[in-house]
């Protein structure tokens, strides 16, 4: 990669360079331009569109907290491992259903949640130890052994959770909604316990990243040899750790989604593409980067679907993958990626 | 046009807190034969980087042939006539050696594109078998780059300098890793070098450098700190302290 | 020579080999049954087509890529909705497909370009993505229902009840594409391709524009994608998003890597494996996915040439063996060192492509 960005920064004329953003903001203005003015337009009484606007910001926000807390997982592998994990989203689905079947069995949801991460966790750890650790730099065979897990893992899971939807029932003290104590508006609880849920994940983080040397090398982005020896010689054990964190983070993001929204077939799927928009639209291995792309991503995605014109209403699903073009357009390596 | 082939005014490079190169002021005459040496991590390579173009100077800038080339990219710096090599082979390990050698004729000289073998194509053949001949690789012409040993992957990596036909030719430690045999036969070929074509060599190997050079660069630090003939650079206390005094290849 | 002889027997072997097997290819509208030929062969040539356009990118030019789906719909929905909905003649439609995905592939590519290994396949992921969602969404093109009775043009005839003529063309196709591609390989403008999947830093040096040389490379396999898209359209006589999603993209990777992601061959042997696998296997089992992704698996982790890289290996061991029984101590072909040696496995990118 590094001498990549040689011979891709030189190509990128002045004329270009500053064509791409000004375009990307003057867009992205006017979308928010358009979404506050079928807001705030008619008014800020009961009848005006400011108490769905709430409704709405406050769905992209919980989305978005979702989204930080799988995404968190992936982007924390790849600055550690430099391992693109693409059976995250089989993890995410299979910590979903194992939550869904401790619940089932009557363990309490929060005890529920934790044993589905540490199972999920488990599972993305022996793939590591199984089938990765041996291949540590050859991305594309990683990336393609994770493909073929993610294919089995999925299957199997139809196999034994089936194909309909289920939802997970929400602890009993997050099951009635809260009042949001403006427009007499409630929303639910536990939407509001994941956007928590999401701080706590982005603060745990935060807090290794500056305090230890883990994070050291995380936020320096070296390179294998650079970070033997910056870690001594335990690389090899943090970067099990890191698989096995990222990898409960996925079962959690699974558990909240299950809770939140509902499980099945095709989940996997969809929750790993939006991580790895939301990683790449922050910026690969960067976690800052994943907090601003959830931001992003749930905002774009929810207002997109409520406040599109009726006739391209359809096209909302396609304009989070807009905006990823947009800001690939501006900075090739993501808002935070580092440009190696 | 300039009588200097090259010139740097104030090349710096920094990596992060690490000023890889500081300020190289540095001119090369039109059929010099310029060696430059240093210490491990003196700033060579990167220097040579810079003024091949495979990496933006931090500041300063570059003139080749008379042209201000800062800008312009290691594409555009080889189309005008420089060549290099790298410090460790750089070789396409999936095409064969004299496939290696064609495709660095016709990165010069044109037919990039073409998506028709032909006649056309004679030319550049003839001048990768003859480039092959005169590196000794006649008899591996059809092998696979990556199936070499060092010693001839070293050669197809000169080989691959020499098929553009350069003015300037850039060689980073051309005898590193090279048999005695071989590096007699290298220095062989380098005094056999036409006087059109100007010569920077980064050269460990002392009895290499000083042989083929005219005059010494000699850098620590990122830094020059001296310039001369290899005479003077061989009395200078400096450069004894820095260097010919530590054990060396 | 003693040796001499056993070698070219075998090679000989090999040769026969591979003459029986086009020999029951061409056959196959002849020896089996209608069901077969189109449900078995029509699906694995159109599937064979753009999984070559993988296996090229990505041999060639060491650009694995998930976006060849993408192109194949934009160039078989094109095609589909100018037969059916405007009426035009089949074949001008599916020139005006195949050129659309074109440009829509020099797009990709250009876009694509700068990036290399894990964030090209990331990126392009996000193509086939977006390609997905604007044809489910956009009623133009069906939106989910798709287009149907987007018939192939009258000499072709009834690719269900007759798929014999299809099944020629197809095979006639899938040949041309292979010795296309082949060729092209070795004119100056593969080989400089391979070239920047072996080193783009070198290649710069050599005078080369790589990010141009990836763009055009990418834009060249694109109408291979179009022209499977078309005659997958023509063979099913329907098309719709359903048809480009991310599980589809995934599939064509899948057939790929099984085949062997840097043989040409190996596309269409991938895609036969899979597509036969397909139809017979969920017979007897309910848990297809399952094997499939095993299968997938073991390639990736034991031989990651595929099939024909096994095929390959198998070949070059039995002739060394039979050379080295015969005359002790002598290689085959009489070239001293490393042939010695048992053959290493190609790796996934880069090394000798067919
Ligand atoms: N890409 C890079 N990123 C960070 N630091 C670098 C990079 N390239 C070089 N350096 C640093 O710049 C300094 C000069 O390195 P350079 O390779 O130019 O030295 P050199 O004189 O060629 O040494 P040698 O004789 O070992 O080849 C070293 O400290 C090296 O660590
Ligand atoms: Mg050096």
């Amino acid at each position: 990669m590094a001498s990549q960005q040689v011979t891709t920064r030189r190509i990128a004329p002045g004329l270009k360079a500053r064509i791409a953003p000004t375009l990307a903001v003057v867009l992205g203005a006017l979308g928010l331009l358009g979404v506050l003015w079928q807001a705030f337009g008619a008014g800020f009484g009961e009848k005006g569109n400011v108490p769905t606007f709430i409704l709405i910001t406050l769905n992209g926000l919980t989305l978005a907290g979702l989204l930080f807390i799988t995404a968190s997982g992936l982007t924390l592998i790849f600055g550690l491992l430099r391992v693109t994990n693409l059976a995250h989203g089989a993890l995410f689905l299979l910590g979903g259903y194992l939550g869904l079947t401790f619940i089932q069995k009557g363990v309490p949801w929060l005890l529920a949640a934790l044993l589905a991460m540490l199972a999920t966790g488990v599972v993305g750890l022996v793939m590591h130890q199984l089938f990765l650790r041996w291949n540590q730099g050859q991305d594309l065979r990683q990336a393609l052994i994770t493909i073929a897990l993610s294919l089995i893992l999925a299957d199997q899971m139809l196999a034994h959770f089936g194909a309909t939807p289920t939802a997970i029932v929400p602890p009993d003290f997050l099951a009635s909604p809260t009042n949001l104590g403006v427009y007499s508006l409630a929303y639910p609880t536990f939407r509001l316990a994941m956007l928590v849920g999401a701080l706590v994940v982005g603060l745990l983080f935060w807090l290794v990243i500056k305090r230890t040397r883990v994070g050291m090398v995380m936020r320096a982005g070296v390179d294998d040899s650079a970070m033997t020896s910056a870690l001594g010689i335990n690389v090899q054990l943090v970067f099990a750790g890191a698989f096995f964190v990222g990898s409960a983070l996925a079962g959690l993001g699974g558990v909240f989604a299950g809770t939140s929204y509902s499980l099945a077939p095709g989940q996997d799927q969809a929750f790993l593409v939006y991580a790895l928009v939301v990683v790449i639209l922050g910026g690969m291995g960067s976690l800052g980067g994943a907090a601003l792309g959830a931001l992003l991503y749930g905002l774009v995605d929810q207002y997109s679907s409520a406040y599109l014109p009726a006739a391209y209403a359809n096209l909302s699903a396609l304009l989070t993958f807009v905006l990823l073009a947009l800001v690939l357009a501006v900075r090739p390596t993501g808002l935070f990626g580092k440009t190696r | 046009m300039s009588e200097h082939v090259l010139q740097a005014r104030g090349l710096t490079r920094r990596f992060g807190g690490v000023v890889a190169v500081r300020e190289v002021d540095l001119e090369i005459g039109q059929g010099e034969r310029r060696a430059v040496l240093g210490p491990n991590g003196a700033g060579k390579s990167s220097l040579f980087n810079l003024l091949a173009g495979a990496d933006t100077p931090t500041a300063g800038s570059i003139e080749l042939f008379g042209t201000d080339v800062t800008a312009l990219g290691a594409r555009q710096r080889t189309r005008m006539g420089l060549s290099r090599t790298f410090q460790t082979s750089r070789l396409l390990g999936g095409l064969t050696v004299e496939d290696n050698l064609y495709l660095a004729a016709i990165g010069v000289s044109g037919g990039r594109f073409r998506l028709l073998r032909g006649s056309r194509d004679a030319e550049a053949r003839k001048r990768a078998v003859r480039v092959a001949e005169s590196v000794g690789m006649t008899d591996r012409l059809g092998e696979p780059a990556g199936e070499l040993s060092h010693g001839e992957q070293r050669q197809l990596e000169i080989g691959l300098a020499l098929v553009a036909e350069p003015r300037l030719l850039l060689l980073d430690e051309p005898a590193a890793g090279l048999s005695r045999a071989e590096r007699q036969l290298l220095t062989a070929l380098l005094l056999g070098l036409e006087r059109d074509v100007t010569l920077l060599i980064i050269e460990h190997d002392m009895d290499v450098a000083l042989t083929v050079a005219e005059r010494v660069t000699m850098m620590y630090e990122g830094a020059v700190i001296v310039e001369g003939t290899p005479a003077e650079i061989r009395s200078n206390q400096r450069v004894h302290d820095l260097y010919l005094g530590r054990a060396h290849v | 020579m003693n040796e001499g002889w056993m070698s070219r027997a075998l090679s000989l072997g090999g040769r026969g080999a591979l003459a029986v097997v086009l020999a029951v290819v061409a056959l196959v509208p002849v020896l089996c049954s209608t069901f077969f030929t189109s449900q078995v062969g029509l699906t694995s040539l159109s599937l064979g087509i753009v999984a070559v356009s993988l296996t090229f990118l990505s041999g060639y030019g060491g650009m694995v890529s998930l976006a060849q789906t993408a192109l194949f719909g934009v160039a078989g929905l094109i095609t589909a909705k100018l037969t059916v909905d405007a009426g035009w003649n089949g074949w001008v439609a599916a020139l005006v497909g195949v050129l659309a995905a074109t440009a829509v592939g020099v797009l990709f590519g250009a876009i694509s370009s700068g990036s290399v290994g894990i964030y090209f396949l990331v990126i392009t992921l996000a193509f086939a993505e977006i390609t997905y969602f604007f044809f489910a969404a956009v009623p133009t093109f069906g939106a989910h229902e798709g287009i149907n009775q987007a018939k192939p043009p009258a000499p072709l005839g009834d690719p269900v009840l007759h798929p014999s003529a299809m099944y020629y063309f197809m095979l006639v196709v899938s040949v041309l594409v292979f010795l296309g591609l082949r060729y092209v390989s070795r004119t100056a403008f593969g080989l400089a391709l391979q070239g920047v999947r072996d080193d783009p830093v070198r290649m710069a040096a050599l005078g080369y524009n790589v990010r141009l040389h990836r763009t055009l490379g990418f834009a060249l396999a694109a109408p291979v994608a179009g022209i499977a898209g078309v005659l997958s359209t023509w063979s099913n006589t329907r098309i719709s998003a359903g048809s480009i999603s991310l599980a589809v993209a995934i599939l064509v990777l899948t057939a790929a890597v099984i085949g062997g992601l840097n043989k040409l061959a190996g596309a269409w042997v991938g895609a036969f494996v899979y597509t036969i696998c397909d139809t017979y296997m969920r017979g007897w089992t309910d848990r297809f996915a399952t094997y499939l992704g095993v299968v997938f698996l073991v390639i990736v982790l034991v031989s990651p040439g595929g099939i024909v890289g096994v095929l390959t290996s198998a070949g070059t061991w039995l002739r060394r063996r039979v050379g080295a029984g015969d005359v002790p101590g002598a290689g085959t072909s009489g070239r001293p060192g490393p042939l010695a040696e048992p053959a290493t496995p190609v790796p996934v990118t880069g090394g000798q492509s067919a």
